[in-house]
């Protein structure tokens, strides 16, 4: 009696092209999403530099006013917006509340968490320009 | 109507090429997997690609249409008509011939999930009902809906670059158990759906759920998943049963 071994059928691999961004409108838009965090990233980094200079006195403070960080500045501010638009909007899906077994409507929560982020941003503005005048 | 079908012979091929055919477009019902039928009955008997419900139910038609992936039995070449349609086999799995691919990895990862009712004790049959009622049913519906035709897993580029993911049917199928009343599995799940290559591996390109054919919606139940483990791991006493 012969046994026939049989080899293990070939298959072809599957390797992701290098542009699968660009292959999709959804797919390019997630990227530019990601990608709006190196700028904010940057921006950050500089934000911890003038603080430090900031820890040595007032001598050695000397905040970045150039036309061009401020426009800089602008952008990053959208960025930053939108992400949070993005961030908050997301908590009416994936937040479940429930008042007596009823779950709470997404729209309530997201109005909610919008309302909390208006309220904070009030608050920090008001603590940043009242002390620093 | 001209179909552009993906061909791949393992003992022939040492890539996947396309292959052309004609075939006639006479009713308005018809879908793809019309066309793939016709070709395999009347034009290329060597056509290799899986299918059985042609009603949207079993999921095993899956397969890329113009670079998006979709049912075959779902996909009417009316909304593609005059324009020649491109058939290739799921993105992110190797192809086994032609349109058929290798769902190994995809069944295993599902079975890692144990996506069946976990009791602690089970209770012996007819000693009394498991009863919901309808909110707590609808918790976990529409995740119920899954048939694992696995286009979400073709949809998402996480899975396409790092195949260790565990992706998105399977955290969803997980979701539909763990949010079950009658299940009591949780903690048996969490070593699975809970580590680097589970949910955190996910970054929310959200295509998964646009492609879903059901309404399922994978990329909530994965964003859900990590909020409630958070809080487990936050919150005092929040790892209790």
């Amino acid at each position: 009696m012969t046994t026939e071994v049989q080899a293990a059928p070939r298959e072809y691999g599957w390797r992701m092209p290098a542009v699968w961004w660009a292959r999709q409108r959804h797919y390019f838009l997630y990227m530019l999403r990601e990608f709006t965090a190196v700028p904010m990233a940057l921006w950050l980094l500089w934000l911890l530099v003038e603080i430090q200079r900031a820890s040595n006195g007032p001598t050695h403070y000397s905040p970045h006013g150039s036309p061009w960080f401020v426009a800089f500045s602008v952008i990053v501010l959208g960025f930053a917006l939108y992400h949070s638009y993005t961030f908050l909007k997301l908590a009416g899906v994936i937040i479940r509340l429930k008042i007596f077994d009823r779950p709470i409507p997404s729209g309530a929560i997201v109005l909610a968490v919008f309302g909390t982020w208006a309220v904070a941003s009030a608050v920090v503005g008001f603590v940043l320009i009242w002390f620093s005048r | 109507m001209t179909i552009q079908a993906v061909r791949f012979d393992p003992d022939k091929d040492s890539a996947p090429r396309t292959q052309t055919y004609e075939i006639p477009f006479y009713d308005e019902s018809m879908v793809v997997l019309d066309a793939l039928n016709y070709i395999k009955s009347h034009i290329d008997g060597s056509l290799s690609y899986r299918w059985s419900c042609r009603m949207g139910i079993c999921g095993s038609c899956g397969m890329m249409i113009n670079r998006t992936p979709k049912l075959t039995c779902n996909a009417f070449l009316r909304d593609y008509w005059p324009r020649p349609i491109t058939v290739e086999p799921l993105s992110n799995f190797p192809i086994i011939r032609d349109l058929v691919i290798d769902m190994d990895d995809f069944l295993h990862k599902l079975k890692s999930v144990q996506p069946w009712i976990i009791r602690q004790q089970d209770i012996p049959l007819g000693a009394r009902e498991h009863r919901q009622t309808n909110e707590q049913i609808d918790d976990f519906r529409q995740f119920s809906q899954c048939i694992n035709c696995m286009l979400c897993y073709a949809a998402c580029p996480v899975y396409g670059i790092n195949g260790e993911f565990l992706g998105p049917a399977a955290t969803a199928l997980a979701r539909r158990y763990n949010l079950d009343s009658r299940d009591e599995g949780l903690k048996k799940r969490l070593p699975v759906i809970g580590e680097a290559e589970g949910i955190w591996e996910c970054s929310f390109v959200g295509e998964c759920s646009v492609v879903c054919p059901k309404g399922v919606d994978p990329a909530k139940a994965i964003q859900q998943t990590k909020l409630d483990t958070t809080m487990r791991f936050v919150l005092p006493y929040g790892n209790r049963e």
